[in-house]
């Protein structure tokens, strides 16, 4: 046994992880060029579709979380794979020169990386390492090959990088921890640790020194360092903050388990956002009184997503989860920035064809969706919601219950159950909604409030630009005053709101919202605990006054020093 | 067919995003599309052919299209060497 190792690394999701150390190995890439028969050549060319498709699929969803930078290197990759030269060469490969699908993707990308490599300009020398990794990855796609074998759970894994899907099959390993030597801090690889609980570590040039697979280690998701072979003492230092750690874990279970109301006994409804199957456990553990936003996004970037059954699946999961409460399935709402390969023309695209204007205008998507949702509903009765997603004027409404209701005929036709009297409801996000609210309120059942993309449209700020980052502000008064009118609008037909965007993850942010008679408020399970500790601590009457302080507030700076005030 | 000559403004030169800027802007296209430099031909919708040319500012090129919506493509393509590309 040799000494002490410590990496320092940029901290990237928080928690102590110890275990033993898994390297991940690095992809075999021996590819020879293997001849194949005249009938495999439609396999084959299927093959590297497959494998272009999806690939193609993982990196626009890398692309919706980045920025600046990384975005345009995201872009970079999504327009190699559209390259319409590289595939050429490789369709030749296989269908003239009768090669294997792996081997025409390796050799046609080699020609390339082998110009850049040798280029001249340093840029472009750069670019290489972006190459291989679409190389490599289309190779693996094609091979079916996972990057993930045999790990032990608990281990703490060594990558060079992770790609999302990697994650998904890293973390179904319950793993300790992860070390990465690549990877951003806005990767869907962090985000995911994130919202896993799984403490990385990242920027950490672990190949530089030598361990071996099953050496213990160390990883401080918090502080960013990393430590291989730990001496006694420093273990057990370690181990008495994971306690700590543990301890805070539990005390959140413990609130979690107190009754949502206030210190003056008023009931208050909390629920969860869920996007990935993986959350679904902290539905329960954190609290949350059902899912009052269900993102289907992510399924139907998945090929089969587009399929009524595959979606039955993926919600009949989260129903399963989530009690005996209610779920609110939003509609898939994706815009010009994140879907189908002939969308990234939109040269606006957040004001562009998305949420309800995309869905209304794919007929087939939107019919399979809200078959597999009334379906759903057929088999548990009273507890589905149906949400609209970006809707801007009351004929989308109009046009959305025209499809409803085709799609309950069909059903009744088939003599499949549905439940008859689905809530629907749509997002208030565009400023034109939450401004015609008493309108649009006598046409559905509820109201969620989209407080990300009501501050973005109402404040005409893009969240993804950081030139203007500063004045993207959810607390601006007019963004308040919205909801406001918001509240009154349903108030007048009587029908519920709630808020599911960042605002109501924010404690003293919910307690406004609370005060101003919002009771259902719908958060990532992480910011439960926090919001509901809050909530309990405080009466009604001095949210309420709190809330009347807020909307007369003159400027987001006025609003932030009342809520740093509050309940201090 | 149309034929312009053009200069790379932009002081980086050709890198990825603009050349990503500039495929995706010619994919929106019909007519097809050719950059010619130095004595080198490559298709205009092709980033990797695009990036390899590894252009330099201040490098001139010649922009070649044929089809349909020729002189569309042309003029929005021309606009992105003039803006150095920069989206609007």
């Amino acid at each position: 046994m040799v000494g002490r190792i410590e990496f320092e690394g940029v901290p990237a999701a928080g928690g102590i992880g110890i275990g033993k150390a898994h390297i991940l190995e690095e992809k075999q890439n021996e590819v020879s060029p293997e001849k194949i028969h005249q009938d495999d050549v439609q396999l084959n060319v299927e093959k590297c579709n497959r494998a272009f498709e999806a690939l193609k699929e993982e990196f626009v969803k890398l692309r919706d979380d980045a920025k600046g930078e990384v975005a345009d290197i995201i872009d970079a990759q999504i327009e190699s794979l559209k390259d319409p030269e590289l595939y050429k060469t490789i369709l030749h490969k296989i269908e003239s020169e009768r090669y294997e699908a792996e081997y025409a993707i390796f050799s046609t990308l080699n020609e390339y990386i082998h110009i850049m490599e040798n280029a001249d300009a340093e840029w472009l020398n750069e670019r290489t390492i972006d190459l291989i990794a679409i190389r490599d990855q289309l190779i693996d796609v094609a091979r079916n090959k996972k990057q993930v074998e045999d790990l032990e759970p608990g281990s703490v894994v060594f990558a060079t990088n992770v790609s999302p899907t990697s994650m998904i099959e890293l973390s179904r390993n319950s793993i300790a921890g992860l070390v990465m030597q690549k990877g951003g801090l806005t990767s869907h690889a962090v985000i995911l640790a994130q919202s896993l609980d799984i403490p990385c570590v990242i920027g950490v040039e672990w190949k530089a020194k030598r361990f071996k697979n099953k050496e213990e280690v160390i990883v401080d998701g918090d502080l960013g360092s990393v430590v291989v072979r730990p001496s006694e003492d420093e273990r057990n230092v370690y181990v008495e903050r994971k306690k700590k750690q543990k301890k805070k874990a539990e005390k959140i279970l413990q609130i979690a388990k107190q009754p949502s109301e206030t210190a003056c006994g008023k009931k208050f409804k909390l629920q969860a956002n869920v996007e990935f199957l993986e959350e679904l456990p902290k539905v329960k553990t954190h609290g949350a009184d059902g899912v009052g936003l269900l993102r289907t996004e992510t399924i139907l970037f998945q090929k089969t997503g587009f399929d009524v059954n595959a979606q039955l699946d993926f919600y009949r999961k989260v129903v399963e989860a989530s009690g005996q409460s209610d779920v609110t399935i939003r509609l898939f709402d994706a815009g010009g920035d994140k879907l189908l390969d002939d969308m990234d023309t939109e040269s606006n695209p957040f004001l562009g064809w998305r949420g309800i204007r995309m869905l209304l205008d794919e007929s087939e998507l939107l019919g399979n969706q809200l078959e597999a949702i009334y379906r759903l509903s057929g088999e548990y009765k009273g507890r589905i919601k149906l949400l609209a997603p970006m809707v801007s004027c009351i004929r989308e409404i109009h046009k959305l219950k025209e499809r409803i209701a085709d799609i309950k005929d069909k059903l009744a036709a088939e003599g499949i159950e549905f439940d008859q009297n689905l809530p629907i409801g749509v997002m208030i996000e565009v400023p034109s909604a939450a401004l015609m609210a008493d309108r649009v309120a006598k046409e559905v059942d509820f109201f969620s409030i989209g407080t990300n993309d009501l501050t973005q449209y109402t404040l005409a700020v893009d969240r993804g630009n950081e030139k203007i980052s500063t004045l993207y502000q959810p607390y601006h008064p007019a963004v308040w005053k919205l909801i406001k009118m918001t509240l009154d609008g349903a108030k007048k037909s009587n029908i519920p709101v709630t808020v599911c965007g960042e605002m109501a993850s924010k404690p003293k942010a919910a307690a406004c919202l609370f005060g101003m008679g919002i009771e259902n408020l719908s958060m990532t399970t992480g910011a439960l605990p926090k919001v509901k500790s809050l909530l309990c601590s405080q009466n009604m009457n001095d949210m309420k006054s709190y809330s009347d302080q807020v909307m007369n507030a003159n400027s987001p700076d006025e609003v932030l020093t009342l809520m740093n005030k509050f309940g201090e | 067919m149309v034929k312009k000559t053009v200069t790379v403004k932009n002081e980086a030169g050709l890198h990825a995003r603009p050349s990503s800027v500039l495929v995706k802007t010619a994919s929106k296209f019909e007519s097809d599309f050719y950059i010619s430099m130095y004595g080198y031909k490559v298709n205009g919708k092709s980033i990797l052919g695009v990036m390899t040319l590894a252009a330099e500012s201040g490098a001139e090129m010649e922009l070649i299209f044929e089809g349909e919506d020729e002189q569309e493509a042309l003029t929005a393509i021309s606009e992105l060497f003039e803006n150095k590309f920069e989206k609007n």
